[in-house]
């Protein structure tokens, strides 16, 4: 069973502490959870949104309809209205979120002491509890919740907090990042943490002292990160090409919002892609790297810092705004890889091309052995990702229907299988690209796509990459800044495995 | 990497050329620096692109010859990393006074602790002869035919309002190089150098030696702020006949960037 909370409001009016708050309480409880944010780009009024599904199950997606809406101001009743169950619980009037948290913990009947010891934690909570605890005790609880209580703890984490986790365990010393929504959350969970753990974050004057200066602590031996969205990795694809000439090892964290240009500030997408994968003049090799959700975003940081040292060479680390700030639960230890540094102090480098002392060279055959060696740097690679589950299957293996995704669509797909006969093959190294994605592409029946993006990059690179082409009615594209919805989805796959068999060439 | 700081490489600068001069300043106070107690690899070079950044070849040191206009944040960086190291970059007024002059404007503001040697010769000479921010009024290229309208930047004026720790300017000569980076060498915090060295090609008829002055054989108070930019005040970089200061402008030591950064207790009771 799906359950859902809406909570709506202004910029300001706080629908994101009750949010964070009902999502603790129902982890606590032993529901998993999956809840994201909707938000402009403003800092005070407007229309907020965040939406918290929970179910006893693991769970990565949210729903249309709503059971519980929670309204801060007149205008979230008035839109969200339409959407809530016939039996659904609207609770709105003109009390402040504390009152509406106390609310929700009483109608899910969850023990106020637990929402009691969580409100200690945020500054003068005295005021906070007493509103908490007036809200408690006017509603009655009319959930009967039955959670399979886990014997793990579940973890509760949104992506840009993972990713943050991820660069931490992999030792991690400067992150470089210019302020950049949907990326700045990495910025301020590193930022909070440098005083417990052992790395520094430096906001400089823009995204191009930030990467050339992360070069800069590369060359001495530290591992360098830097992040940013689209624009702010457009202006850093410069420095992107140096590293691919010096070989140097810098991981680049791309948060992606809808473009192009500033775009939609606050939205989700999948539109660059291509970026990551062609950006910066030259040829070099470079790794590209999408987790799905919170727990694979930390393994795969540590697994992007683990080949960016051993290969020297830059690496991509791409999530959206729909992964990097929403929240989701899992239960299992990530999968940690220990990367060993590779860069040593003394030693030079060069944007030109060079000789062996690096000094600065246009000798025929010194060029030709230097090109080779770069290029030559994505055989091993090619074959070492192997190891590292650059793509996998999920769902019913024997289905003959196949859905293929990246990135945070995962989520989404992965609860609409669960209705559907489908299988799924999410791509998280999308460079290097496994070579034995194509026999799973090859033993479908039917291949459908789903990206949050409009011209649908990862069919190209598939047919780049394997010469499938995938039909353009079974390309589900998204790409009005908004995630996929579980029944939006649900009912666009649907759609297109009832239709009549075809054998896609 | 041997143990001398000289390298075999090939000089592809012009005969006669004023960053030879500079080179071997550059050359002798490191050599000096090695002979008494430092290693190689306690320093780190890092240069642009543009005549200046050949010296990257002429110099067996550990480094990176970066992008154009990228020299600033690169130093920045390998000394946040290895706060021990002694950093010194070079640029050309092309790459520090046009591509990444916002880096210049931020450094002197952040004090990172590295010393910063601009090789001014006032034009673009590897892509022969267009005009910088620092090429003077007049001057006549193929892609300036009527000449710069513009009036040049003085740098050296806006490193003083940035709130540069340490601002020297020196003429193209060995004794008065080493004298400064020699200072600089000492002082903790940015040091802005810059060697005003017209080119040989594209400068021809241009001569200062003739009015040029040391600041600190006269009176000049190097920790006096308004007397530093009265000083500044004097060359604009076009003037045919103005008096040219060079020396130590102005010094005044602060905490750096690395100190504050690196050790958080201190960002948060600092002082300026």
């Amino acid at each position: 069973m799906r359950y859902d909370i809406l909570i709506g409001g202004e910029a300001g009016q706080g629908p994101n502490i009750i949010a964070n708050l009902i999502s603790i309480g129902l982890i606590e409880n032993g529901f998993f959870v999956f809840a994201s944010r909707e938000y402009e780009s403003r800092v005070r009024g407007g229309h907020n949104f965040n939406i918290v599904t929970f179910s006893e199950e693991p769970l990565f997606s949210n729903s249309k309809s709503i059971d519980i809406l929670v309204a801060l101001d007149k205008n979230t009743e008035k839109i969200h209205k339409e959407d809530l169950k016939n039996n659904g619980i609207i609770l709105e009037g003109s009390h402040n979120n504390m009152f509406y948290i106390g609310c929700l913990f009483k109608i899910l009947g969850f023990d106020f002491n637990l929402l009691d010891s969580e409100l200690r934690k945020i500054n003068d909570y005295s005021e906070n509890i007493e509103e908490a605890k007036r809200g408690y005790d006017s509603k009655n609880t009319e959930f009967n919740l039955k959670s399979a209580k886990s014997e793990n703890k579940i973890s509760l984490m949104n992506g840009n907090v993972a990713i943050s986790e991820g660069a931490i365990k992999s030792g991690v010393e400067f992150y470089y990042s210019y302020p950049m929504t949907p990326a700045t959350g990495v910025l301020t969970e590193l930022a909070q943490r440098q005083k417990e753990e052992k790395h520094k974050t430096i906001e400089l004057d823009g995204e191009i002292a930030c990467i050339n200066a992360a070069i800069g602590s590369a060359i001495v031996g530290a591992k360098s990160m830097v992040g940013s969205s689209g624009g702010g990795f457009d202006l850093m694809t410069e420095a992107l090409s140096l590293t691919g000439m010096a070989e140097v090892p810098l991981v680049i964290y791309l948060s992606q919002r809808p473009g192009p240009s500033t775009g939609l500030a606050t939205y989700t997408g999948q539109g660059d892609l291509n970026m990551a994968l062609h950006a910066g003049h030259g040829e070099f090799v470079r790794i590209v790297i999408a987790p799905g959700d919170a727990k694979e975003a930390i393994e795969r940081t540590t697994q992007i810092f683990y080949f960016t040292q051993k290969y020297t060479i830059p690496g991509i680390l791409i999530s959206d705004k729909h992964l990097s700030e929403s929240h989701y639960s899992f239960t299992e230890k990530p999968q940690i890889t220990i990367s060993e540094k590779s860069v040593k102090w003394p030693a030079r480098f060069n944007s030109y091309e060079s000789d062996e002392n690096k000094i600065a060279t246009e000798n025929i055959n010194i060029i030709k052995k230097n090109v080779e060696n770069r290029i030559n740097k994505s055989k091993k690679l090619s074959e070492e990702i192997e190891n590292f589950k650059p793509f996998e299957i999920y769902g019913n293996k024997d289905s003959r229907n196949l859905i293929i995704g990246w990135g945070s669509t995962k989520g989404v797909i992965l609860d609409i299988i669960k209705k559907v006969d489908c299988k799924f093959l999410q791509i998280s190294y999308l460079e290097p690209f496994s070579k034995k994605i194509q026999e799973e592409i090859k033993k479908a029946e039917k291949t459908l796509i789903v990206e949050n993006n409009a011209t649908s990059p990862l069919s190209s690179l598939i047919a780049e990459k394997t010469g499938f082409l995938i039909k353009n009615e079974n390309k589900i594209l998204k790409y009005d800044g908004r995630p996929f919805i579980f029944e939006q989805l649900l009912e666009e796959v649907e759609k297109r495995i009832k239709s009549t068999k075809e054998i896609e060439k | 990497m041997n143990n001398s700081i000289r390298t075999n490489a090939e000089s592809t600068w012009c005969p006669g050329c004023n960053n030879f001069i500079l080179l071997h300043a550059v050359q002798k106070v490191i050599e000096k620096q090695i002979e008494s107690g430092k290693r190689k690899e306690d320093f780190g070079i890092v240069c642009g692109i543009g005549c200046h950044g050949k010296i990257f070849d002429y110099l067996n040191l550990p480094g990176i010859n970066t992008l154009h206009g990228r020299t600033a944040p690169t130093c920045l960086g390998m000394k946040l990393a290895k706060p021990d190291l002694n950093v010194i970059g070079f640029s050309g007024d092309g790459d520090a006074y046009a591509e990444g002059i916002e880096h210049l404007i931020q450094m002197a503001r952040y004090n990172s602790d590295f010393k910063y040697i601009i090789h001014n010769n006032q034009v673009f000479a590897l892509t022969l002869g267009q005009p910088t921010p620092t090429t003077e009024l007049g001057y006549i290229d193929k892609t300036n035919p009527d000449g710069v309208a513009i009036s040049p930047l003085n740098p050296v004026k806006l490193m003083l309002v940035m709130g540069a720790s340490f601002v020297a300017r020196t003429c193209c000569e060995t004794e008065q190089i080493k004298y400064v980076l020699e200072e600089a060498l000492k002082h903790k915090g940015f040091a802005y150098i810059e060697v005003l060295q017209p080119c040989l090609i594209f400068h021809k008829n241009e001569d200062y030696k003739k009015r040029f002055y040391n600041l600190q054989k006269t009176e000049h108070n190097k920790t006096n702020f308004e007397e530093a930019m009265a000083r500044a005040d004097e060359f604009d970089y076009s003037s045919k006949d103005s008096k040219i200061p060079v020396g130590i402008f102005y010094q005044k030591e602060r905490k750096t960037f690395e100190e504050l950064k690196l050790n958080m207790q201190i960002a948060i009771n600092s002082e300026k």
